[in-house]
């Protein structure tokens, strides 16, 4: 009797969980960018920009995917509006990531003020090391989502969800403050600087700043996951 | 029995029995191993076998010996004094059930085979006598069933699995709490089993003697063996693992149950029938209740051991492959709250599908958050189904005992 392989449907947790992997491996990339950024090594630099490009289509090919086969015909123990704005919001974690390398094609820094370099660098590097963080985060957030579906939403795995749903919440404060810290460096220094080199690191800035922005709605999404 | 066989109608008929069988084998059996082999228990070919041998035991041994002519006095058999309507009758109900048995597996649609075989009755029933043969209280009570045995199955296995994920996967350390608790699921399970095991298999009637004598029994054993084996050598590192480990080993018993006790039972849909004709054949007369000779049994559970082997297989092959959504825990809630539904409903004598209750289970243990994803479309197909199966095969029952009657 077939209707057992049709009476389950395939879930949408692993390909979510795929997902969120191409999504981290997205940000890792561009963590690589701005590392040979770092080092003026802007040849690799831009290798690594154009990789975290085509990451980011791969995303989106999953996501598609994935929106296809989440039809209404699907009875989930997890509202289906729910995880597709969850998806939405982690692709656009990719997009983020890649609104930063489109940002570091564009052109090189090596005009910033010789006393400005190292503040202005530090900060940026920062700044990419939580946004990895963010990321890595959601994708553990999207594991133990499966885990809470696994145990029929055992408590114990619900609040460890809510303890990793929290931290994002703690990394996405922390970018944000170093955003606001490095628009002031730049203001302050904005008669120095020529204004395409502004307009360039504020934007750097901003698009790192909004992965981690990406990274706290995905978690608020799984927070709305769990209160069916 | 040579001689038997020389009566053109009585071969045709055994002909058409097999048939029956062979499609009861095809639609249902590979039923009783699907949720062990989703589940990973056992391989397809192990399921085949396994499942093969017992549904031929259980309709050999136990098949009931005595059976009605007309399935559960569906229709009112007094009121056929003709013995050539009981045989054309039956070739008929048994070719109407049988077509709509094989259509039905070939799209994967659970219907039950009681049903089918009620339907062509009722439908030759109909055709010879008018309405008035069939009894509506009874056929009242098969429309209930298909309305009561979903829900009850959803019912008891919302409960099952909340309890088991209670007791189990929620806690601080689900490996402790599996050992402590799946001896208690096991034997409660098993508390079943060995009841149904008196009333289904050994065809008792008493409740209380089904419990005390054979459930406590099966119960007390099942949990003592399962409590002393996982305090010897389990050994698990992630606990949702663990956990499913356990139940792993239970499900093929349960399954090796349900397959036992589907021959049992089952093999009746398509030896009575048979039986019936074989009865106005040697003795050339139409009654309510005849005996069923040990070969024509037999011959049933070959028919359904063939029925799994060549068309269960394939089914099965495609559950280990495809049914990645079941684990152990679940599989096991819905086997055990379709055993316990069933068995409560014998007692209070409602009449429940083993089927129906089946599927009905597996929604419930849907809405208790236990499964990922269920495909709501193949859930509306399945419940269509079960409301024209007894309808499309009485149709097709009444137009071939037409045909027989003009023929023959």
């Amino acid at each position: 009797m077939q209707v057992w392989t049709k009476l389950f449907a395939k879930s949408p947790f692993k390909p979510l969980i795929k997902h969120a992997e191409v999504v981290l491996e997205t940000v890792e990339t561009l963590e690589r960018a701005l590392e040979a950024w770092d080092k003026g090594e802007y040849e690799a630099m831009r290798e690594y920009a154009r990789k975290v490009d085509d990451l980011e289509d791969f995303a989106d090919k999953i996501k598609e995917e994935i929106r296809d086969s989440l039809s209404s015909k699907l009875f989930m123990p997890v509202n289906r509006g729910d995880i597709l704005r969850y998806l939405q919001m982690q692709d656009k974690i990719a997009d983020a990531a890649e609104n930063t390398a489109k940002w570091l094609l564009v052109r090189d820094p090596n005009d910033t003020p010789e006393d400005l370099k190292e503040e202005v660098r530090s900060l940026i590097m920062k700044m990419s090391q939580e946004s990895i963080k963010a990321a890595k985060l959601v994708y553990e957030a999207i594991v133990q989502m499966d885990r809470v579906i696994e145990s029929g939403f055992g408590e114990k795995e619900i609040e460890r969800e809510y303890e990793i749903i929290k931290e994002i919440e703690g990394v996405e404060h922390k970018i944000d403050e170093l955003d606001t810290k490095f628009m002031e460096i730049i203001f302050k220094n904005s008669s120095r600087l020529e204004w395409g080199l502004g307009m360039y690191l504020l934007n750097i800035a901003k698009t790192l700043s909004n992965i981690s922005d990406r990274a706290k709605d995905a978690a608020e999404r799984i927070r709305l996951m769990m209160n069916k | 029995m040579i001689e038997l066989l020389s009566d053109p109608w009585l071969f045709i008929t055994i002909a058409v029995g097999l048939f029956m069988a062979w499609a009861i084998g095809a639609n249902d059996a590979a039923n009783s191993m699907s949720t062990a082999v989703g589940a990973g228990a056992i391989t397809p070919k192990q399921a085949v076998i396994i499942a093969g041998v017992l549904e031929f035991t259980g309709a050999y041994l136990f098949g009931k010996s005595v059976t009605e002519t007309v399935r559960k006095g569906i229709i009112d058999a007094s009121q056929i004094s003709d013995p050539n309507v009981i045989v054309y009758g039956s070739i008929a109900a048994l070719l109407a059930a049988s077509l709509w048995l094989l259509f039905a597996s070939k799209f994967g649609l659970p219907v039950s085979t009681t049903h089918s075989i009620i339907g062509g009755i009722v439908g030759y029933g109909m055709v010879y006598a008018g309405t008035s043969i069939v009894n509506w209280g009874k056929m009242a009570q098969v429309v209930a069933s298909w309305i009561l045995s979903p829900i009850f199955g959803a019912i008891v296995a919302f409960v099952v699995i909340k309890l088991v994920s209670k007791t189990i996967l929620q806690q601080k350390d689900p490996i402790e709490s599996a050992k402590k608790w799946a001896p208690v699921w096991i034997g409660l399970a098993f508390v079943v089993i060995g009841s149904m095991f008196y009333i289904k298999v050994m065809h008792g009637k008493s409740l209380f003697i089904a419990v005390s004598r054979y459930g406590l029994a099966a119960g007390i054993g099942a949990f003592l063996v399962s409590f002393a084996l996982l305090r010897r050598n389990f050994k698990a590192t992630d606990p949702y693992w663990g956990a499913e480990a356990i139940f792993r080993k239970v499900q093929v018993l349960t399954s090796a149950y349900v397959a036992l006790s589907h021959g049992a039972n089952d093999v009746a849909n398509a030896v009575g029938p048979v039986a019936a004709v074989y009865a106005v054949a040697t003795m050339g007369l139409a009654g309510m209740k005849v005996p069923v000779p040990r070969w024509i049994l037999a011959m049933g559970g070959l028919g359904i051991a063939i029925g799994v082997a060549t068309y269960g297989y394939k089914v099965m092959e495609t559950v280990g492959r495809k049914i990645t959504e079941l684990t152990n825990t679940r599989g096991f809630s819905i086997d055990f709250s379709a055993a316990t539904v069933v068995l409560v409903a014998s007692w209070l004598g409602l009449p429940i599908s083993t089927t129906h209750t089946v599927v009905g289970a597996v929604i419930g243990v849907g809405l208790a958050r236990g499964v990922k994803a269920i495909n709501k479309d193949i859930v509306k197909d399945i419940v269509i189904s079960w409301f024209v199966t007894v309808p499309v095969a009485a149709i097709i029952a009444g137009i071939v005992f037409k045909i027989l009657m003009i023929v023959g």
